[in-house]
């Protein structure tokens, strides 16, 4: 299945608190095109992430998918793509594979299982997520992203608290997931190894 | 996520963490049996304080399980993964509330007989306060919903929710001991019943939509 993804952000401008996060910033996303939010600590790269999600308003600026003008009304845009945030939204009660199954409800037994494999967690599946470390709990929800089929992923520092084996793994994924058609806005300080991103620049006003 | 995973999850997490169930329902038997050991245990006086005595003990319990149904959700990032689903958050509201509400509500019914009998309360006016907390609680459930989740993300936000919520729940427990009090003078009390299901159904129609609207601001 062919996915198609055309994101464009023109003339945007965002607020927080008294603080411009940016303004006039234009930039778009396609398939098969992996951007990164580059910036300083603070500079507003999640902000910059939850103002396309439609968490924090935008004072001017518009935003466009896949022809359709979402600045109003998100839903478009929301249904077509999977965001892992800092706080992954990991339930410490369930085991790993719970975890995965509640957001992939529609994926197989043999497919969640495989999932959790590609992220070296096949051994923890029936591990309560309380006992398993930040990473691995990262891990569990950097699993969706083998199983869905969203076109636009938004991750925001997916590589925090990942080892070396499962930055790369996660690599692989991404450039699988841009080989389909897909498209992938990342926010990140680490330098990717071998994918190379176009870069949009969030400065300090 | 689909509305259906999210509701089992739901249900899944309330029976893993038993003991908040367990301590609204403790707290709830608590009262019901400490009330009549610190003020009187005659039956001239327990028998029409009853209804107003297990009411009471209800707002709190429920007041308790309300206060922090958003907090972990919060805290580790469902609700970002809630907004982000693409799913209506307040549909994803309903579902949740409805879980808790049975998860709490339940048990109250169940051991209400017991605790009636200590109060002695009489046994025709047994079944109008279990009519009333079926009819009456969803509406504290549904206006506790909005409070927790304005308050989820301060960090001593209970307080500030029970200034915002406990008056709105002052009418419910008025109106279902007026039934309760009816009821035990064998007069009629459907007037206070059709109040409190209507009180319960409003609740229902706009405290979703403004429970999301909550999470949404507090998410940022």
């Amino acid at each position: 299945m062919q996915k198609s993804v055309n994101l464009q952000v023109r003339h945007l401008c965002i607020e927080r608190g008294d603080r411009e996060l940016c303004q006039d910033l234009s930039f778009s996303v396609q398939s098969k095109e992996l951007v990164r939010i580059a910036g300083e600590n603070g500079a507003g790269k999640s902000s910059l992430i939850k103002a396309l999600l439609g968490w924090l308003p935008i004072e001017e600026g518009q935003i466009e998918f896949n022809g359709e003008d979402v600045t109003l009304h998100r839903h478009s845009l929301l249904q077509n793509q999977l965001y892992l945030g800092h706080n992954p939204g990991i339930k410490t009660v369930f085991t790993a594979l719970e975890n995965l199954r509640v957001y992939c409800p529609e994926a197989s037994e043999d497919a969640l299982e495989e999932a959790l494999t590609q992220v070296q967690l096949s051994a923890f599946a029936e591990t309560p997520a309380a006992q398993l470390s930040a990473g691995q709990k990262r891990r569990i929800a950097l699993a969706r992203l083998w199983l869905t089929r969203k076109p636009l992923w938004l991750l925001d520092e997916p590589f925090t608290a990942l080892d070396v084996k499962g930055v790369a793994a996660l690599e692989h994924c991404m450039e699988q997931h841009l080989a389909q058609g897909g498209a992938v806005l990342i926010t990140t300080h680490q330098p990717l190894l071998h994918l190379a991103p176009k870069v949009v620049e969030l400065s300090p006003q | 996520m689909n509305y259906r995973s999210f509701f089992k999850a739901e249900w899944l997490s309330l029976l893993r963490r038993k003991q908040d169930t367990l301590n609204a329902l403790l707290f709830f038997i608590m009262v019901i049996t400490l009330f009549p050991l610190g003020v009187d245990p005659s039956s001239e006086f327990l028998a029409p304080a009853a209804g107003g005595i297990i009411w009471c003990a209800t707002a709190l319990s429920v007041l308790m399980a309300v206060e922090g149904m958003f907090k972990e959700d919060f805290n580790d990032g469902s609700l970002e993964q809630w907004l982000a689903s693409g799913l209506s958050v307040t549909y994803l509201v309903v579902l949740k509330v409805t879980a808790q509400w049975l998860m709490v509500v339940l048990p109250l019914l169940i051991v209400l007989p017991l605790l009636g009998q200590m109060l002695f309360l009489p046994s025709e006016a047994l079944a109008t306060v279990m009519l009333t907390i079926v009819l009456g609680t969803p509406a504290l459930f549904f206006i506790g919903a909005i409070g927790a989740a304005l308050t989820v993300a301060l960090r001593r936000g209970a307080v500030l929710m029970l200034l915002l919520i406990l008056p709105l729940y002052l009418p419910v427990i008025i109106f279902a001991t007026g039934a309760v009090r009816a009821a035990q003078l064998q007069m009629s009390f459907h007037g206070q019943l059709a109040i409190l299901a209507a009180m319960s159904i409003v609740a229902l129609a706009l405290s979703p939509v403004m429970t999301a609207i909550s999470i949404k601001a507090s998410v940022n």
